[in-house]
């Protein structure tokens, strides 16, 4: 009510945008009539978009495409893992393979005796070896043996502490030896760290 | 690392004895510690004519390499120098030729200590040193006390309730041995055993005592440290190879830990 009332006060009041120059002159009022408020809702917001509509044809087309691009990606990756990386070590370079009579070695041909030589190495070899085989696996054996004597030793004496020697220790897995060298280390020794360039391609 | 272990196989198993009465044996535990050869061994004859064999046939079979091309490039340059040689190449000269090469890697890699395969306490047959015998198994043994008389063997101890036979190995060599010892133990289960019967002298008349011990051996890998000699339950010990092992522990014994020792 109040506002009606300050409405019909301040009727003849002009009310003008101030920013616009335009209206400038429009502030001196000749007319009797009141000039009346023209007051709209305001509005916080920008009024909704209308929405577009789509032909539903037209999405399908578009999700089909959109697939369609996915397998297709799919496809070419499936098809660059099925190639391995080259092992350069592997192929013999082109300038050897040309240059192969120059750097063939002049080996002075065997003499009867020395293939003879040769062959009687080469048995005594195998039966050296055999023996050295025969006798591991016998060691193995008797290794063996002593273990399961002992064990059925405390079996006899234990049935728990029998239980807990036939556990498998997980702390011990996996088993790690660095097996013996040529000369013993050197104490103190600082190694250097040589030079080199790395030529490996990265794929 | 150890006390992990150690809490591991606690949790893992729980152990009682059954009270046997008549008949009784001592449960004990001992310890084969062991030093694993650091060095490879000498090739025999056998094996070095093999492998000399292999190399020539390697050589006869290979192509020449890259520092040979130069080697024979080097040698006709030289020789083209020597017949005309009005108009000298300095630049050519002054080039390393393939034989100062060689002869530079020659003269590095004899300039270059190698640790010596015999060492200091091979000489002096220092039988306490763990560096003695590079390409060998030692064996450590220690001096104990079996009713009247001192014998060598290793590390042995009994059982106590609660524990398991690897515990007992485990107590027993921190006991003798000291503490600062590190070693990997293989497995749970023992190697062998040892069973003897105490002489009957020495045996209480009363049923409650136990007739012999049987010892079972658990093996284990020397990793660092030494062994603390002044705080030693038993202050001798001796790492000893195969062969003198046999002549410095009894006999029975030696017949007995001989059958789960690996031959050398």
């Amino acid at each position: 009510m109040i506002r009606a009332g300050l409405i019909t006060a301040l009727s003849r009041l002009c009310i003008s945008d101030v920013r616009s120059h335009i209206t400038s002159t429009r502030l001196i009022s000749t007319s009797i009539n009141p000039l009346l408020f023209k007051a709209t809702t305001c509005l916080y917001a920008e009024p909704l978009k209308k929405k577009k509509r789509i032909d539903p044809a037209v999405i399908k087309h578009r999700e089909e495409r959109k697939k369609k691009r996915l397998e297709k990606q799919i496809r070419r990756l499936e098809k660059n893992a099925r190639q391995l990386k080259p092992i350069d070590e592997l192929e013999v370079p082109l300038e050897f393979m040309d240059r192969k009579k120059e750097r063939e070695r002049e080996v002075p041909t065997l003499t009867p005796e020395m293939e003879d030589e040769r062959a009687v190495l080469l048995k005594k070899w195998a039966t050296y070896k055999q023996k050295q085989h025969l006798k591991d696996t016998q060691m193995i054996d008797r290794l063996i043996f002593a273990q399961q004597k002992a064990l059925d030793e405390l079996h006899q004496e234990s049935e728990e502490l029998y239980e807990a020697a036939i556990q498998i220790n997980p702390t011990q897995i996996p088993f790690i030896v660095r097996g013996p060298v040529q000369t013993p280390p050197i104490k103190g020794y600082d190694s250097p760290d040589g030079e080199f360039t790395d030529v490996s391609k990265k794929w | 690392m150890n006390i992990v272990q150690m809490k591991i196989r606690s949790c893992l198993y729980s152990t009682l004895v059954k009270a046997l009465g008549k008949g009784r044996w001592d449960l004990m535990s001992a310890v084969c510690l062991e030093r694993k050869p650091v060095i490879s061994r000498e090739m025999n004859e056998t094996e070095k004519n093999f492998s000399k064999m292999l190399a020539r046939i390697e050589l006869e079979n290979s192509h020449k390499s890259d520092h040979e091309m130069r080697l024979e490039k080097d040698m006709l340059q030289a020789e083209m120098l020597k017949s005309k040689s009005c108009d000298l190449d300095i630049d050519l000269a002054l080039q390393q030729t393939a034989q100062d090469f060689e002869d530079a890697s020659v003269d590095e890699y004899n300039k270059f200590l190698f640790g010596s395969r015999v060492t200091e306490a091979d000489k002096t047959d220092d039988l306490q040193s763990l560096v003695r015998k590079l390409d060998r198994h030692l064996l450590l043994v220690v001096q104990q006390k079996q009713w009247d008389q001192k014998v060598w063997i290793m590390p042995q101890g009994l059982r106590m309730d609660g524990e398991t036979m690897l515990q007992t190995a485990e107590r027993v060599l921190k006991e003798q041995c000291g503490m600062d010892l590190t070693v990997k133990f293989f497995g749970n289960a023992p190697c062998g055993v040892y069973k003897y019967k105490y002489p009957k002298r020495f045996r209480e008349t009363t049923e409650e005592t136990s007739v012999g011990a049987k010892v079972f051996f658990f093996k284990a890998q020397y990793i660092a440290g030494h062994l603390e000699h002044n705080r030693l339950k038993c202050k001798e010990f001796k790492w000893l190879g195969r062969e003198e092992l046999m002549s410095s522990v009894p006999q029975k014994y030696y017949k007995n830990i001989s059958q789960f020792l690996i031959d050398e």
